[in-house]
């Protein structure tokens, strides 16, 4: 089949057209979505996490990737869950969703809710791979709620080959005193694409996102964070690292909105990336939208190449300068992996980057 | 016990709100037609070049849209908007000539006083025509042009380089209103300092626009030749009245080699202004370019001055500071193109909120791929001081090359009882605390500014405090 939607990762406030940051479109061609043949869910559900025919909390849920995305989800999944941990429990372990694009599933369109009630607290991981560079697409829908107190800790981890196309579209919604801490790492695929929107709804309630990327050879990247602030003394935290090479590409909108009446609401956000080949491309539009005086909001953002002392230092230790090169991505990388608790996952993820890089031509 | 806000009075606009009765001598209908474009032309007998590029910049005008980023222009009408209107005096050389009313109305603004004083020249417009021209002997004896652009493009010196360079930096496609402005321009100053000349004390032009209902389109065109050095000020204002008045004017600006412009602007124009303004910089090898903007009048501001870094080490510094209150919305920011290596752009904005105004801080920083070794640094900050008020800011970086430094900071937030408790707790009142407070956000930008200009806008912001801490 044949997907054009338009209207993809869009700014909430525009700006100049010309630089065509506005928004994206999302065209792709590929098999049509069969049933997904395997299953997602690893192993056992942990204690207290049920799946549900409940409908999600928030009908009005908005997504970062925006509605034509998520309706497109909706109406044409083949696999997905929905979850829920029950008031007062705490999984003791994630649950573990794997997607994987392969001939006899070319295509993979996953539609997922997580309800965490009052006082729990859950994790789940969701991995998608493909085998080898099999072409496949990939769209998933996301959505978040957290009731009171509740936590949600989702992570998103996306080694995907080259063949696949690829988009992530996550909603999420915290009430009083909940907390969504989501991990994203964009690592692969051809065209990869995400948003994520919180809506702090809630009094206290917390956004905690970090996000890792990495593009090479002539990959495009194209995210869009946007943190909801309309709860009072909400906090968002958004960090964003990663690095571009070959002929990448990546765009990053980063929006902190504080909505009238997000009384001592605090929202910061910071960008790093670090550029190794003269072809690449880093467009970034960090947004801050306020109509409340009595806030905090800031953002930094930094981009360039790699500082020429660690550069320096390193090849001082004996190690050449792909080496070196090779060694500051990881680590720029290590404290997004480090949030993975799974073990094999965590070497997995690590040995993924490693492949890329040791493939990479523009490492000097 | 609820807190007490902070109180910043209104900007004190009496001087500014006095309004000459208007007996133009001539003026055109409301609207926009090739006919009326036509008469324009006629009456200022333009060139055959200028009369066709009129006519080609309202067909373009006719095909391009409103924005659709921005802040409304629904209140603006241009069938209402009377393009042209000429004030009943030629333009003088003598302020003594100039008609009682106009001269009374600059002489109010302080101008013929700050000439006089500090300045190497002034130029006056007051509705759609320049009134008043001059330059000191000294500088004029420098080779320096100062003048109206009328007579520059009539000038059989300057008229052929007015004419290579006029609207080619901001053609009538770049934009709806640049393209309205290719059509009914009038008015406006031209300046030309020849290589190595530097121009000691800076030029002003003032712009007033007195006639309700009407539009003040004029065009300044700045050349400087390799290694000259000027300082130009622009002021603008108008008096309030109850139907939308437009200003869409247009500034074109060459630096050439190893030549620095420093360009201030206080727009200080009436709340029903639609302040559609374009600026835009064309900075040659080692050239600088130096942008101080303050931004405290009108309804609807768009205006986001623009350099182009064109030559090898090149470099510009915007410096800007806006004041938004009761029914303003002013979305102001600066653009920069890197299109040599090793070029160097600094943006430091400040903006400030009250009583339901609306500031937006947006801007552009492009770095082409040929633009290797460029640096960038981008920092703005905004202060609310209620909520009923609104503050964004967005900023885009479009980077296309490894060999830079970048870099972006913002913040929004309100005074900080932190700060408040530490100045009290060095003996200051509350009163003293917050005003020092707001004065110390704004002074970056008042340090850049002529100290006369400093101390209008010290006027304009009369801060008055009181309050205690929640």
């Amino acid at each position: 089949m044949d997907v054009a939607l338009r209207n993809v990762n869009m700014l909430p406030v525009r700006t100049w057209n010309r630089l065509g940051i506005n928004d994206t479109g999302l065209q792709e061609k590929f098999s049509d979505p069969a049933p997904y043949r395997g299953k997602a869910l690893a192993g056992s559900l942990p204690e207290g996490v049920s799946l549900t025919k409940k409908p999600f909390p928030v009908s009005d849920a908005e997504t970062g990737m925006g509605k034509d995305t998520a309706d497109f989800v909706e109406s044409h999944s083949n696999c997905g869950v929905s979850l829920c941990a029950a008031a007062g429990t705490k999984a003791e372990k994630p649950v573990v969703l794997n997607y994987e694009i392969s001939e006899k599933n070319p295509t993979v369109i996953d539609c997922n809710e997580i309800t965490a009630e009052e006082g729990s607290e859950i994790t789940v991981v969701m991995g998608y791979r493909s085998e080898g560079d099999v072409p496949g697409f990939h769209g998933g829908l996301t959505k978040l709620y957290a009731g009171k107190g509740a936590v949600i800790h989702l992570m998103q981890i996306q080694l995907l080959g080259d063949g696949c196309t690829h988009f992530d579209n996550v909603g999420a919604f915290a009430e009083e005193g909940g907390k969504i801490d989501i991990v994203q790492a964009e690592l692969g695929g051809k065209h990869a694409f995400s948003g994520v929107k919180t809506r702090l709804g809630g009094t206290k309630s917390q956004l905690n996102m970090n996000a890792i990327y990495l593009g090479d050879h002539q990959r495009s990247i194209d995210i869009n964070y946007i943190a909801q602030h309309t709860g009072r003394k909400t906090s968002s935290n958004i960090n964003v690292s990663g690095a571009l090479l070959d002929e990448g590409q990546k765009t990053f909108r980063g929006t902190i909105d504080f909505v009238r009446g997000a009384k001592q609401a605090v929202g910061h956000e910071n960008e790093y990336n670090l550029l190794f080949s003269p072809k690449v491309r880093n467009r970034t539009a960090p947004l801050i939208l306020c109509q409340e005086e009595d806030v905090d909001g800031q953002h930094a953002a930094s981009t360039g190449r790699i500082d020429a002392a660690r550069l320096f230092y390193l090849m001082s230790r004996g190690l050449s300068e792909a080496e070196a090169k090779k060694l500051i991505i990881e680590a720029q990388f290590h404290p997004v992996i480090d949030r993975i608790p799974d073990m094999e996952l965590k070497k997995e993820v690590s040995d993924f980057v490693k492949g890329r890089l040791s493939q990479l031509e523009s490492m000097g | 016990m609820e807190k007490k806000k902070t109180m910043v009075k209104d900007i004190d606009r009496t001087i500014y709100d006095i309004k000459d009765k208007v007996h133009p001598s001539y003026e055109v209908k409301e609207g926009l037609t090739p006919e009326i474009v036509e008469e324009i032309s006629k009456t200022k007998n333009d060139p055959k070049w200028m009369h066709d590029f009129r006519l080609k910049s309202l067909e373009i005008y006719n095909n391009l849209k409103v924005p659709d980023w921005g802040p409304s222009l629904d209140g603006l009408n241009m069938n209402d908007i009377v393009t042209y209107i000429r004030p009943d005096t030629p333009m003088r050389g003598n302020w003594a000539q100039v008609p009682d009313d106009i001269k009374n109305t600059f002489e109010r603004l302080g101008i013929p006083e700050a000439e006089r004083k500090s300045l190497a020249g002034v130029g006056a417009q007051y509705d759609s025509e320049v009134v008043y021209h001059n330059v000191r002997e000294e500088v004029r004896r420098q080779g320096v042009v100062y003048t109206d652009m009328e007579s520059a493009i009539r000038d059989p010196q300057y008229g052929s380089m007015v004419r290579d360079h006029f609207m080619k930096l901001v053609p009538p496609t770049d934009h709806k209103f640049a393209a309205l402005h290719g059509a009914v321009w009038s008015g406006g100053s031209f300046v030309y300092v020849p290589p190595h000349v530097k121009v000691e004390i800076p030029l002003q032009s003032y712009f007033r626009l007195n006639a309700p209902g009407a539009g003040q389109f004029e065009h300044t065109l700045i050349i400087l030749g390799e290694g000259a050095d000027l300082h130009f000020i622009e002021g603008c204002s108008a008096p309030k009245y109850n139907v939308a008045n437009l200003h869409a004017g247009c500034v074109e600006l060459y630096v050439a080699k190893n030549a620095h412009l420093r360009y201030s602007t206080i727009e200080n124009w009436s709340k029903n202004m639609y302040n559609l303004n374009t600026k835009r910089a064309l900075v040659e090898e080692g050239g600088n370019m130096e942008w101080v903007s303050g931004s405290f009048g009108s309804h609807v501001s768009y205006l986001y001055p623009m350099s182009i870094l064109n030559g090898e080490n090149s470099r510009m510094e915007f410096t800007g500071i806006t004041f938004a209150g009761k029914g303003q919305n002013l979305d102001t920011g600066a653009k920069v193109v890197h299109a040599a290596p090793h070029t160097y752009s600094d943006i430091s904005t400040k903006s400030i909120s009250k009583d339901g105004g609306t500031c937006t801080y947006r801007s552009s920083v492009v770095i082409l791929p040929q633009a290797y070794g460029c640096k960038s640094s981008v920092n703005c900050e905004s202060l609310m001081l209620d909520d009923r008020s609104r503050s964004d800011t967005i900023p885009v970086m479009d980077i296309q090359n490894d060999d830079v430094d970048v870099g972006h900071e913002a913040k929004i937030g309100r005074i900080s009882d932190d700060a408040i408790f530490y100045l009290m707790s060095r003996g200051m009142s509350e009163e003293d605390a917050r005003a020092m407070i707001v004065t110390g956000f704004a002074e970056p930008i008042a340090k850049e500014l002529p100290v006369e200009y400093a101390v209008e806008m010290n006027n304009l912001i009369k801060l008055e405090m009181e309050g205690a801490i929640g």
